[in-house]
């Protein structure tokens, strides 16, 4: 089609019309009253740490055309900030009569890619309290870290090397801090704090994008409530250990819980327990009250707890905590050497429980949570189960490897012995004497299956069938007796061999049974023996030197026989921040760090400081401390007041012991260079968060489980207790278990092989063609045809196509497209015929200008390079193909070259070029366009053609070595195709079991 | 030295992430992350390269008025003014960038892929024609396996979806298997010849 100015007006005025078609209706003028959000409220969320509110509104209906609603949240009426959006379908509109936003938990607060300054909201009045995201404005979003509670996610080479040292001067007291610009932090995430007051409002979006006005404001205080009560307790006696067991479920808010704690309540005691939670709940009511209404007191603690506390634990928060338990009785008693601290009331509670074994079922046990605001909830009593040890899950020994050819950040703990199941079965044949049984099995490094022998039987116990399964493709194919019920039920029996002995008596029992449902036969549990293992589930528990509470690192099923602990490298320090510096535009955050924890004390941690002056001032200001409470105890009246001066001088010199006498510690004050005492210290707080301790638990989820004892590794190397640093880790290696970062990936070794014996070949055969010796290579058709293709453009006056593929340069087909490219341009060139070079790719644009004007001098010909002539189009793959549909019209192009790597796009441009008569030669790897190319060009070069092309062509030894190199190279494939396909069809496994499966 | 440097750089890094395949060190993959930063800082500059050659090619059109010019003004005028809808109302959704790309852009892009499907007509007409034993079988092959994947397939026969994912999973994998031995082999030594210098075309040609 010719394009005049009538055409071309006609495309102008059709490209306006689009755009008056914009969703005018939605920008006609309306009553904006009528798009003002209703029912604005805003809660607090109940169970949670007190940080949380929902906000709720009536969604608009869907006639108004809403397509987001946008959240503002602020610390007063004036000022209101977008912190959120919730998106509607503009058709469907929102099906609910209220639509919520959860205000809760750290999230998003301020990150460099802010505003630099403060904007008003789009389509507000004059006037208006709407702003859009906090800027990056010190001076706005400083006086704000007071109303909230702001983490700051820094990296650790920011925080280490980057960090200022600022001195804040409040009430005589100069406090240290580390001062960070906004663009050093990786975000900053922000938490609303109990009892302040935020306002919300709400702001309705059309699908034109106009923002109506916002909602009056609303406001909501987030409360400090008491924990969720536990859904799930757990408590079982094992009579002949003289051991109690317990197991619980975990909550879903786990923030502000501090402690888990277990109690034991008589019986007889159950009616005063019972008045003691409704007064803790009636104290958590009052306690409300009082926040809203200042002339209401605390009540009177008049109700003691009647239960007593038997095990307290961390939360371990952030992570999951264990879920398990056992206290053994000895001697009558529950006890333990050490009271349970309580770091917010400062009390200690000794356990000394007294408990009479016969008359166990006359005790309840309880379960409870307590939060930081000193708030516990109790579960419900639980009667103990009674029974013998040897009714509990029998756990299996369990080993802890490095995971090998990784980067260093999994452990492998491992297992039993290997374990086979049904998992499906499917007839085969209309008259089902062939059945098709599926299987799945698991096993771990320990234990390499060698073969899985099947043996069947019927309901009379007669054997009908005995698979070996040397090669495992997880399907069995069982021959039933033609005459035999089909809904009788199939017994299997599954052993294995394996590279070492699991015993005779290693046995899996498994049934087929019939389902009259389904009709088929279905798989029942798995027996190990007596053991049903689906009835049981594993917990790996783990900790580290930087934590000694044990953290849940999986839950798996009781066929599971072996998990990959992540353990990964954090490179992050998070930090509150509270403070600012508004000259410097600095947020302070504490320079103080965590290096690790002191075994047995969870509330005493080896800390450290940036700043190596400080170290010293803080040790300085301690001895300063006890001799002035020293001084002053001489003039202290009461037996309390005593108390606690000798409870702080005692602190303090725990503090001062710790600074001064542990290893670490001691081993960084040594060191005067300030970064190599930061590296070295960030060295020792890696190992202490990264290596671990682990345990298994079996258990059925109610209280019936086994622990095992933490792993110790006997054969730990003489070396890795040598090395000095490693010496600062007590149990390193042996107890405590690190991940290795592998030099080597072994299951590259066949490839690695692979490539240096192409590489060899490669330089023997280029040697080869270099001294003369003629390499023979196959003709192939479609490149031979290239000199004549590019004649017949020369000979028609027409301009030649070529497409170098629709892929990247990082394409290897497009490289080899771009090899092929240089050879017909340089062609082209010496014929004097116009080549054309549409792109896709932005990189492969000018390296294909390079290539082409590069061919054009080569052939002496640098005049007739027209630099348009290697264009762009577009990225877009149907776009693309319009273009060069167009260009093989409008020019009438004689030859079409289509070289590199293809997608839906090739019919439809090799079929436009054969409507216009081109003669066409493609060439691709994509298997799934090859039948397109052969089918509607002349000729086409198959995947390997491709790339043998450009060597083809310039007949250098170089390039014909590297070709010929590839053949010798196939042969060998061929051979170990060939050796392993008659290997393994003798069951001899070793050839194809050498090469890693992908 | 034009040539030298990039080629000093891709031999350099070629080794480097050849070695990377094998390596998975925490110091390889941190490199190999770092890399990968870098590729997304590039990338922009690349989306230049692609609008100046697109401005380049259409305006020296237009200028010189070649046959046709009028194309060049329509797709200056897209270019343009769908960048500047995007930098004045943003692309959001329910913005005129967000209306064009639902409204022209992809109605086009969904229009030229239906065409496919008679493409595909008229190139299976041209496969399928019995014009040597070697088409024939092709023909016969095609029709089994389409049969086999309609419910009338099993009507005839029972063999028919057995045969036709015979075909699919024996002959028909069996060379797609050997293709793509082929092309591994091929993208190994392509990649081999730029590593070791052999191959410079992607240099510009020459040596």
């Amino acid at each position: 089609m010719k394009l005049n100015c009538a055409k071309s007006g006609f495309f102008l005025l059709l490209l306006t019309f689009c755009l008056f078609l914009l969703p005018q209706n939605s920008r006609a003028a309306v009553d904006e009253s009528e798009f003002i959000i209703q029912n604005l409220q805003v809660q607090d969320i109940p169970d949670d740490d007190g940080s949380g509110l929902v906000v709720s509104w009536k969604p608009l209906p869907k006639e108004k055309r809403i397509i987001e609603y946008r959240i503002y949240r602020g610390i007063t009426k004036d000022s209101l900030f977008f912190i959120g959006k919730i998106d509607v379908n503009v058709k469907t509109g929102v099906l609910g009569d209220e639509m919520y936003f959860y205000d809760t938990d750290f999230n998003y607060w301020l990150d460099t890619q802010a505003r630099g300054h403060l904007r008003k909201e789009k389509g507000q009045k004059k006037g208006s309290p709407l702003y859009r995201r906090y800027p990056r404005d010190i001076k706005i979003v400083g006086p704000l870290l007071q109303h909230y509670d702001i983490l700051g996610v820094i990296h650790e080479k920011d925080y280490y090397y980057h960090s200022r040292k600022i001195e804040v001067i409040a009430d005589e007291d100069t406090t240290v801090y580390a001062g960070l610009k906004l663009r050093e932090f990786d975000q900053m995430a922000k938490k609303l704090l109990p009892d302040h007051e935020y306002y919300y409002t709400i702001v309705a979006v059309n699908e034109a994008r106009r923002y109506f006005p916002h909602a009056e404001p609303a406001i909501g205080i987030p409360r400090e409530n008491s924990p969720e009560k536990t859904q799930e307790f757990y408590a079982v006696y094992a009579q002949d250990i003289n051991r109690l067991q317990f197991e619980w479920s975990l909550p879903i808010f786990t923030d502000d819980i501090y402690y888990h704690r277990v109690y034991i309540l008589e019986k007889k005691d159950l009616d005063k327990f019972s008045k003691y939670i409704e007064y803790i709940e009636e104290v958590e009511f009052n306690d409300m009250a009082m926040k809203k209404d200042s002339t209401i007191v605390a009540l009177d603690k008049v109700i003691e707890n009647p239960a007593q506390m038997i095990y307290q634990r961390y939360s371990s928060y952030p992570w999951t905590p264990s879920k398990t338990v056992y206290i053994n009785i000895v001697d009558g008693k529950v006890s333990r050497d050490k009271p349970y601290p309580n770091i917010f009331t400062g009390e200690e509670r000794d356990v000394n429980v007294d408990l009479d074994v016969n008359k166990i079922e006359d005790y309840y046990f309880v379960f409870s949570l307590y939060d930081h605001a000193q708030y516990e909830t109790f579960s419900e009593v639980s009667s103990v189960d009674i029974l013998n040890s040897s009714e509990l899950p029998k756990i299996p020994p369990f080993k802890i490897k490095d995971r090998e050819d990784d980067k260093g950040d999994y452990n492998n703990v491992m297992w039993g012995k290997p374990i086979v199941y049904l998992t499906n079965s499917t007839y085969l044949n209309e008259s089902k004497t062939k059945l098709l049984v599926n299987y799945e099995y698991k096993t771990n490094k320990d234990y390499k299956i060698r073969n899985i022998f099947f043996k069947v039987f019927d309901e009379s116990g007669n054997e009908i069938a005995k698979i070996n399964e040397f090669y495992q493709d997880k399907k069995i194919k069982i021959k039933l007796p033609e005459d035999s019920d089909k809904t009788q039920t199939l017994f299997f029996e599954m052993t294995f061999k394996c590279n070492k002995d699991i015993g005779d008596d290693y046995i899996l029992t498994q049934t087929l049974a019939f389902d009259e449902q389904t009709k088929s036969l279905y798989p029942s549990e798995i027996f190990l023996g007596d053991e049903d293992l689906l009835k049981y589930s594993y917990y790996i528990y783990k900790h580290n030197y930087y934590d000694e509470e044990w953290r849940i690192s999986k839950k798996v099923a009781g066929t599971q026989r072996e998990i990959f602990d992540n353990i990964r490298y954090l490179n992050s320090h998070f930090k509150l921040v509270k403070h600012y510096d508004i000259e410097k535009g600095l947020f302070l955050v504490r320079p103080s760090f965590s290096v690790s924890h002191l075994e047995d004390e969870m509330d005493k941690s080896v800390s450290s400081n940036l700043f190596s002056s400080e170290v010293e001032n803080t040790l300085k200001t301690y001895k300063e401390e006890i001799a002035k409470i020293t001084a002053s105890k001489d003039t202290l009246e009461t037996e309390e007041e005593i108390k606690n001066a000798d409870d702080a001088i005692k602190d303090y010199e725990e503090q001062i012991a710790i600074m001064t006498t542990n290893p670490i510690l001691k081993k960084a004050a040594s060191i005067k260079n300030p970064k190599k005492r930061i590296k070295f210290l960030d060295k020792a707080r890696h190992y202490a968060k990264n290596t671990f301790v682990y345990k298994i638990v079996k258990t059925d989820g109610k209280g019936h489980f086994s622990e095992s004892e933490i792993y110790i590794r006997e054969d730990i190397k003489p070396t890795d207790e040598k090395d000095k640093f490693f010496a600062y880790f007590l149990g390193f290696g042996k107890t405590h278990f690190h991940p290795r970062s592998n030099w080597f990936n072994k299951k590259m070794l066949p490839a690695l092989i692979t490539s240096l014996i192409f590489g060899l070949l490669v330089f023997a055969l280029i040697k080869k063609a270099k001294q003369g010796k003629d390499l023979f290579i196959r003709p192939i058709a479609g490149i031979q045809e290239i000199d004549n293709a590019i004649g017949r453009a020369t000979e028609m006056g027409k301009p030649i196509l070529f497409v170098p593929g629709t892929s990247g340069i990082g394409d290897v087909a497009t490289l080899a497209g771009l090899a092929i490219l240089g050879k017909v341009a340089k062609k082209a060139a010496e014929y004097d015929t116009k080549i054309l070079v549409p792109c896709r790719d932005y990189l492969v644009l000018p390296i294909a200008q390079e290539i082409v004007k590069e061919a054009h001098f080569e052939a002496g010909r640098p005049d007739t390079y027209d630099k348009g002539s290697v264009f762009f189009i577009t990225t877009a793959q149907f776009a693309f193909v319009a273009g060069v549909n167009g260009i093989m019209v409008r020019e009438k192009t004689a030859t079409n070259f289509y070289m590199g790597m293809f997608w839906a796009e090739a019919l439809l441009m090799t079929e436009t070029g054969a409507s216009t008569g081109a003669i066409q030669i493609s060439g691709t790897d994509a298997v799934t366009q090859i039948p397109f190319f052969i089918t509607t060009c002349d000729y086409t070069l198959i995947g390997e053609e491709l790339y043998a092309a450009s060597a083809y062509l310039a007949r250098e030894p170089l390039q014909l070595g590297t070709l010929k190199a590839v053949d010798y190279l196939k042969v060998l494939i061929l051979f170990f195709i060939i050796t392993g396909t008659i290997l393994s069809s003798t069951h001899l496994t070793f050839l194809i079991n050498a090469f890693p499966e992908k | 030295m034009k040539r030298q440097i990039p080629l000093l750089i891709v031999i350099v890094l070629g080794f480097i992430f050849a070695i990377h395949t094998f390596v998975p060190h925490k110091v390889s993959s941190d490199f190999f992350d770092w890399y990968q930063t870098w590729i997304k800082a590039i990338s922009p500059f690349m989306v230049l390269l692609g609008i100046m050659s697109l401005t380049m090619v259409h305006s020296t059109k237009i200028k010189r008025k070649v046959p046709n010019w009028q194309y060049s003004v329509v797709t200056m005028l897209a270019l343009v003014g769908t960048g500047a809808i995007g930098f004045i109302w943003g692309t959001q959704e329910g913005t005129p960038f967000m209306w064009l790309f639902k409204n022209v852009q992809m109605p086009m892009g969904a229009t030229m892929f239906s065409l496919l499907a008679f493409y595909i007509a008229s190139a299976a007409y041209k496969a399928f024609r019995a014009r040597s034993a070697e088409a024939t079988v092709l023909l016969i092959a095609a029709m089994i396996v389409m049969l086999g994947q309609v419910p009338i397939g099993i009507k005839i026969s029972k063999w028919i979806p057995e045969i036709s994912s015979w075909i699919l999973n024996v002959p028909n994998l069996a060379a797609k298997r050997g293709i793509a031995l082929g092309v591994g082999l091929g993208m190994t030594a392509t990649s081999l010849k730029i590593l070791l210098g052999i191959e410079r075309t992607y240099l510009g040609g020459g040596d």
